[in-house]
């Protein structure tokens, strides 16, 4: 039978389904049926969805034919030139990186800082939820942990057309290295700490967005 | 060829740039467009419209967004036009929503009887149910769910904000919901017509 | 025969003088306003349906938004030299305004433009300015505001907010909806708040928040060294949880403690847990070393 507490479940449904528990949300669940059979459909329309993604996805060969006509017709394409200008000079960083939209740019930082984090401390605890600090979009590259301090280094020498914005973002970045030395120090400390845990994740996670931020703009201002 | 090489020759008319780009990114396009219209002869008409925006208007490119959301942008709206066209109406491509009597979003439905979905929602059902979707719903939930990006590269390629995208897509799984309950409905109704129909030429 | 006695009658002495006096007047004008660029100044307008899309892309500068009635977006810029252009492009029914640098190597204040916008109230916005002020009032789309040392203001904004500043201060006042905000060094100050759901993280900068408690709300501040500061009334009612791990929480509220197990932040730091009346709101404070206040409102 539907009740208040039914309409406020799902108020918070949309929340709940983004992966906020509200412990009112989780006692109402533990006893309401079709609000559990409600998540459990949506649950399953969400598989079966990303199960498509798996599919081969066969494109036929007269596609790129018949595009190549239309662009030969329209003189938007010729031939090749053998004399093709030099690639960017900030080299492979630059160049993997500059395609890679900021958030999944941030993502690749934040796993190489915490790949580094891995390599100098013990192992998290599995009650922390690593998806939590791992950002969704986290491009699968190469360890990097290795190029840390030569990445930020790179980033730094990229030029910029603001010395204000410039400053501000450097400024910045010291705060938070300062926050991550202290927060790591206070791992070490106390390796149990789970509340020093979460805010040295917070400070990769802020990290890898200020390098971010600054490669975009270095690269913008190329 | 990297990407970053092919977008600047490209932009120079180069062929085998134009080819790298359409090697690089037709899959993706292709699945996007197919899962919007759910027929492939479409889905490679599409594919080839998007493309040939995409380039006739490379030139454009400044690098302010990532190539691929920039892509993927063109691609929603040439399928959403083509949605459009087909429904016959006037209506804004911004139109996402089918309203209802309070807050715009799916009939919340409350007491109905507790029917499960799980064992109903396979690929054929749910595509179907897809089908039926409002273009606006139908393309975050395919841009999510089917392909897999999060909100904040949907909001991009969207040109909405990261809380719509969210809204929405819960709105679009909501609703295919009540389309699946609906079609199992259908098909208990079927069945027990058949039922009787049997048991009726027997007796 | 000398110049004066060569003028015609009807130009007697005194008006040479007079005319001589206003030429020479002309002349000067001329000159100080060849020495003051005029301001460069552009105003556009777009007609849109419901909803439209905003996005500004302007590196530095002011941006002022506002609401009106009317189902059109007005845009008024001011360039502050000719190295920068303002572009304004509309797809349907969203509109793109972004300053671009004409040349290489702009000076900074040469690359400033500054933004007047008039938007109809269900408007989204996407704002981007990385030096300058953001200003936002009446408008109730959804919002994406990204700065780096831009302050931001929003007023009476509503739907869904998410701000990010690296330095800029950031300042909500009467809103609703949905807000997220984060910064590294940005003060944040939340006044007159009424929104469900409010998710605020500021690292060394300070956190002021003074707003209902809705029934079922969350609303989650937390700073690495920043001072946070909540303020309730007495007909409020959430449920609290506040620990700083190095700093002290200081608490005005009679707080009916919580009797069984809690967030896996207890046993670390100084930490407070418990219902304020019937508990219906929830509110999550945390910060590394900074302090935490939970003060009554005035």
């Amino acid at each position: 039978m539907a009740t208040n507490t039914c309409k406020e479940f799902l108020n918070h449904l949309e929340l709940w389904m983004e992966g906020e528990r509200h412990p009112d949300a989780q006692a109402h669940l533990g006893s309401c049926t079709s609000c559990r059979n409600l998540v459990e459909d949506l649950n399953n329309i969400h598989q079966q969805a990303r199960s498509w993604n798996l599919e081969e996805m066969n494109l036929s060969p007269r596609v790129w034919e018949a595009l190549r006509f239309q662009l030969e017709q329209e003189g938007l394409i010729r031939s090749n030139d053998p004399s093709q200008p030099e690639s960017s000079t900030a080299g492979w960083f630059s160049r993997w990186f500059r395609i890679l939209p900021r958030p999944v740019m941030a993502g690749a930082y934040l796993t190489v800082l915490i790949v580094a984090a891995f390599a100098l401390m013990k192992p998290i605890d599995k009650q922390i939820n690593e998806a939590r600090w791992l950002n969704g979009t986290q491009v699968s590259t190469t360890p990097l942990h290795a190029q840390l301090n030569t990445e930020q280094k790179v980033v730094y020498s990229l030029p910029n057309t603001n010395p204000v914005v410039t400053a501000s973002l450097q400024k910045n970045m010291a705060i938070v290295d300062n926050y991550i030395s202290l927060c790591e120090k206070s791992v070490r400390e106390e390796p149990q700490n789970e509340v020093a845990r979460d805010y040295l994740y917070d400070a990769y996670q802020q990290k890898a967005d200020l390098l971010a931020q600054m490669t975009e703009r270095g690269e913008n201002a190329q | 060829m990297p990407e970053a090489d092919a977008i600047r020759l490209a932009q120079q008319g180069d062929a085998a740039a134009f080819e790298r780009l359409y090697r690089l990114h037709s899959r993706r396009v292709y699945s996007l467009c197919l899962r919007m219209v759910g027929n492939t002869a479409e889905a490679e008409d599409l594919t080839q419209e998007a493309f040939l925006q995409l380039f006739r208007k490379i030139s454009t490119f400044r690098g302010e967004s990532a190539f691929s959301t920039w892509l993927h942008r063109l691609a929603v709206n040439v399928v959403l036009m083509k949605l459009r066209k087909k429904s016959g109406t006037e209506t804004s491509l911004d139109e996402m929503t089918e309203p209802d009597e309070e807050s715009g979003g799916p009939r919340r439905d409350f007491g109905g009887p507790d029917l499960r979905l799980s064992g109903s929602v396979d690929r054929v059902n749910l595509q179907r149910a897809v089908e039926q979707l409002p273009p606006g719903y139908k393309s975050v939930f395919v841009l999510h769910d089917v392909q897999g990006y999060e909100h904040n590269e949907i909001a991009e390629i969207m040109q909405c904000s990261i809380g719509n995208s969210k809204s929405q897509l819960h709105k679009a799984r909501m609703r295919l919901r009540e389309l699946l309950h609906e079609a199992l409905r259908d098909q208990a109704r079927e069945n027990r017509k058949a039922a009787s129909a049997d048991s009726g030429s027997e007796g | 025969m000398n110049a004066i006695d060569a003028m015609p009658e009807w130009m007697g002495k005194g008006n040479w003088k007079i005319a001589s006096l206003l030429i020479s007047g002309l002349l000067l004008c001329n000159i100080a306003s060849a020495a003051i660029p005029p301001p460069r100044r552009l105003e556009q307008h777009f007609k849109v349906t419901a909803h439209p899309v905003i996005t500004i892309h302007n590196p530095n500068g002011m941006v002022t938004v506002k609401a009106w009635t009317k189902s059109e977006v007005m845009i008024i810029s001011t360039r502050a030299s000719d190295d920068v252009e303002v572009e304004a492009e509309q797809m349907g029914n969203r509109v793109d305004v972004s300053t671009h640098a004409t040349s290489d190597n702009v000076a900074p204040d040469d690359m400033r433009a500054d933004y007047q916008i008039n938007v109809p109230e269900d408007a989204e916005l996407q704002i981007h300015d990385d030096a300058g002020e953001v200003n936002v009032a009446n408008v109730l789309g959804d919002m994406n505001v990204e700065t780096v040392a831009a302050g931001v203001d929003l007023e009476d904004a509503a739907g869904y907010l998410t701000v990010k500043t690296v330095d800029g201060p950031f300042q909500c006042l009467r809103c609703t909806g949905r807000i997220e905000a984060s910064s590294i060094s940005g003060n944040f100050r939340l006044w007159d708040l009424r929104s469900y759901h409010v998710r605020a993280q500021t690292s060394t900068g300070s956190l002021l928040f003074s707003g209902e408690f809705l029934p079922n709300g969350l609303y989650h501040l937390k700073t690495y060294s920043g001072v946070i500061e909540v303020r309730f009334s007495p007909g409020d009612s959430f449920d609290l949880s506040a620990t700083s791990l190095k700093g002290r929480v200081n608490n005005q509220a009679s707080l009916t403690p919580r009797t069984h197990a809690q967030h896996f932040y207890s046993r670390f730091g100084n930490s407070l847990f418990g219902t304020f009346n019937a508990g219906r709101a929830k509110v999550e404070l945390s910060s590394f070393d900074g302090t935490i206040n939970i003060l009554k409102r005035e």
